[in-house]
């Protein structure tokens, strides 16, 4: 116990506090004059979560979050399961020019990669509508990605699809590598088809670390800011709020910095479901080593 | 409601009384801009500090040797150095708001005249001497308005902004169409342009973004209508009245029939995509004008030279017939925890002197005090602008206005109805009851 005390005084600091005076934040009214002046803001009770749980726009931003990590999660992971075992059939220098771009793709800053994009789905100057105006019959001069919410959010996923699947495949890999070379022969030679081995025999195996993988990006997705506020010129439209999004709006657009605290909160209430079964899978894994 | 005309009319008023009085004011209103700043001067010795000036992009696009004259001016008075930031209209109040928050703050800042009601009255300013600046008496009521608190002063008007009508001379001559009088004439010319320039895709007869509400307002109080009115002591959102959706019908036609490009895009591209040379009008600030025909080669470095656009050399401005303008200005203000008050005052006094105010002039944009309008109308470049101020609109005088500007309230809106999301009348039934909440909340 002792000789946790160092982290957990850590822990405490960093975490703790700041989470505490958020709770205690969004129980308050805090405006603009307060921030300046350092002064203490009014108590304001259960209003910030009355206004917020009776709002529709806000459950509209909660079902868009949803759908957008269930959709965002489903397709990295696929995908970067496709990639790892990909990586597992070919040979030595194409895994390693493979490992190589996704590093460079995950070591890109997200805030660079997000403008990036943007900047290619530009309306006006962009590169890819450039590219689909040279098919022949095609009219893409000066189409809009986001004039329709659909289009508009099939792009933010591609980006977040495509920085979030190197992790994946990385990890991934580095799990089928574990998987025993004689149980996948022994399936051959029993005459296992190559989509039966990977359902009855890789993919059990890899299950613990798939579901910790899938876990981690629905936090990371559900939480999904930075690629929308780039891309959205950092004011992005009802149909583009996401929870992060909507809380940064009202605390720091428009200085409701409680109301934005109280959405923060519920946020981290809605994650906790999530949380509980990450953290129930890492201690699963503890236990079988 | 009565605040609004209060700020309007004086304006177009004093516009025709400053016509009358010429180079006499102007005479005097020069000499005693050069005798306050020596005296204060004198008693200011600001060497081995610096001063963080926080000014908005448009200074430096289109008259950083004013910005920097200014400073080589201040430097020499008072032996302090001034360390000028630019910020982008997008994300400067986030980025203020954390700033003065802390105790490393900005000594000079710029905002807008919509948005300073609510920081002067959440105490982000310090109070300033009002006769010690140059023109004080005869300043713009709607653009100082913003910055008087119970009878104190918090802020100095900076200049204003009209918008007009820019064009494309080499492309109105090809098509025989001569800058419009009336909005029947801007809407033919827009046809005939549209017909000329038929075989090219992405060729706009007037590009008109379809987020940008300054423009679309416009057109409502063209027709009559206005945003939000107050009723006793509640405001109340007024768009979807008959006027109000007459005139965002009228301006969602120009978007859908004479515009090309991004329709969710706002007004901030709106030079460079000009200047790329594939549209024959757009509705801008005046400066833009000047804006669309030259850009810094590297626009990272505001030193950088300034290289000709494709456009260079064809374009003119008029005000556009009927439809009247938004009056927008800006505003400086020392912050209250500065620790520099008097150089920061000091600053904005050289930078809003009548020099600074005159030679801004000629940069399509309109001075803060009467007693220079009649001389912004007789600039060249400028007249567009000095006419177009005559016939001007203004938001809703509420303390939480910014807000609703924040909230992209008007944007989404607008944004509903060009995309055909909304019905006109959906869309406005929709932003009053989003502005009635914001304004009253």
């Amino acid at each position: 116990m002792l000789l946790a005390l160092p982290t957990l005084v850590l822990l405490a600091g960093l975490l703790a506090y700041p989470l505490g005076r958020m709770l205690v934040l969004s129980f308050q009214d805090m405006e603009l004059r307060h921030l300046f002046s350092g002064s203490t803001p009014p108590w304001a009770g259960l209003d910030n979560y009355t206004e917020i749980l009776t709002d529709g726009e806000f459950w509209a931003v909660v079902r868009r979050t949803t759908i957008f990590t269930v959709v965002s999660v489903a397709v990295s992971v696929v995908l970067g399961l496709a990639v790892a075992l990909l990586m597992l059939r070919v040979n030595r220098p194409v895994r390693l020019a493979m490992v190589i771009s996704m590093l460079f793709v995950w070591a890109i800053p997200q805030l660079v990669s997000a403008q990036i994009f943007k900047w290619m789905v530009d309306a006006d100057f962009g590169v890819v509508n450039h590219v689909i105006d040279q098919i022949p019959g095609v009219d893409f001069a000066n189409h809009s990605w986001f004039a329709d919410p659909t289009q508009g959010w099939i792009v933010i996923t591609t980006l977040v699809v495509w920085a979030g699947v190197p992790f994946l495949a990385i990890t991934l890999h580095a799990g089928l590598t574990q998987v025993p070379r004689d149980l996948l022969e022994a399936a051959t030679v029993d005459g296992a088809s190559g989509w039966q081995a990977l359902r009855s025999i890789t993919l059990p195996i890899l299950k613990p670390l798939v579901v910790i993988v899938t876990t981690l990006s629905v936090i990371w997705n559900f939480g999904l800011f930075t690629q929308v506020w780039v891309v959205r010129d950092s004011k992005p439209e009802q149909d583009y709020q996401t929870l992060a999004t909507y809380a940064f709006t009202q605390a720091f657009g428009r200085n409701n910095y409680s109301l934005g605290a109280a959405i923060s909160v519920i946020t981290v209430l809605l994650m906790l479901g999530v949380m509980a079964f990450y953290i129930r899978q890492m201690f699963r894994i503890g236990d079988v080593d | 409601m009565t605040h609004q005309t209060l700020k309007e009319e004086p304006v177009k008023r004093r516009i025709a009384v400053a016509a009358g009085l010429a180079a006499a004011l102007l005479g005097t209103a020069a000499c005693g801009g050069s005798d306050s700043g020596d005296d204060s001067s004198a008693a200011l010795d600001g060497k081995g500090k610096t001063l963080k000036v926080w000014l908005m992009v448009d200074a430096q696009s289109s008259w950083k040797e004013i910005v920097d004259d200014a400073n080589a001016r201040f430097t020499a008075a008072t032996g302090a150095s001034v360390s000028v930031e630019y910020q982008q209209w997008a994300n400067h109040l986030t980025k203020l708001d954390a700033t003065l928050a802390g105790n490393d703050v900005p000594d000079v800042i710029e905002l807008g005249n919509t948005e300073m009601p609510k920081y002067v009255f959440s105490g982000a300013f310090g109070e300033l001497d009002k006769a010690t600046f140059d023109n004080s008496a005869n300043w713009l009521k709607g653009l100082s308005g913003p910055c008087e608190l119970d009878g104190k002063t918090y802020c100095v008007p900076y200049y204003a902004g009209a918008r007009v009508l820019i064009y494309r001379t080499d492309l109105f001559d090809a098509s025989g169409v001569k800058p419009p009088t009336s909005y029947s004439e801007l809407t033919a010319a827009a046809d005939t342009l549209k017909a000329k320039n038929g075989s090219n895709n992405k060729f706009a007869a007037f590009y008109m973004p379809g987020a940008y509400w300054y423009a679309a307002m416009s057109w409502v109080y063209a027709e009559g209508g206005q945003i939000a009115k107050k009723d006793g002591d509640k405001w109340v959102g007024t768009l979807a009245e008959p006027t109000a959706q007459a005139g965002l019908t009228k301006w969602a036609d120009v978007v859908k029939k004479y515009s090309s490009g991004d329709i969710t895009k706002d007004e901030n591209d709106q030079a460079a995509i000009f200047a790329q040379g594939q549209a024959a009008m757009f509705y801008g600030n005046g400066w833009e004008a000047g804006a669309a025909q030259e850009q810094r080669k590297d626009p990272n470095d505001p030193n950088s030279e300034l290289v000709a656009t494709k456009v260079k050399g064809k374009v003119a401005s008029a005000p556009l017939p009927g439809i009247p303008s938004f009056l927008g200005s800006s505003n400086l203000g020392v912050a209250s925890k500065s620790k520099n008050q008097a150089l920061a005052a000091e600053w904005i006094k050289t930078f809003t002197d009548t020099k600074a105010q005159e030679a801004l002039l000629g940069k399509g944009v309109l001075p803060n005090a009467t007693n220079l309008l009649d001389k912004a109308a007789t600039v060249k470049g400028n007249e567009a602008t000095a006419l177009a101020a005559k016939s001007s609109w203004f938001v809703p005088m509420a303390e939480k206005w910014a807000d609703v500007e924040k909230a992209g309230v008007l944007q989404q809106m607008l944004r509903d109805i060009v995309t055909g999301k909304r019905s006109v009348a959906d869309a406005t039934m929709w932003a009053d009851t989003e502005i009635a909440k914001i304004l009253n909340g």
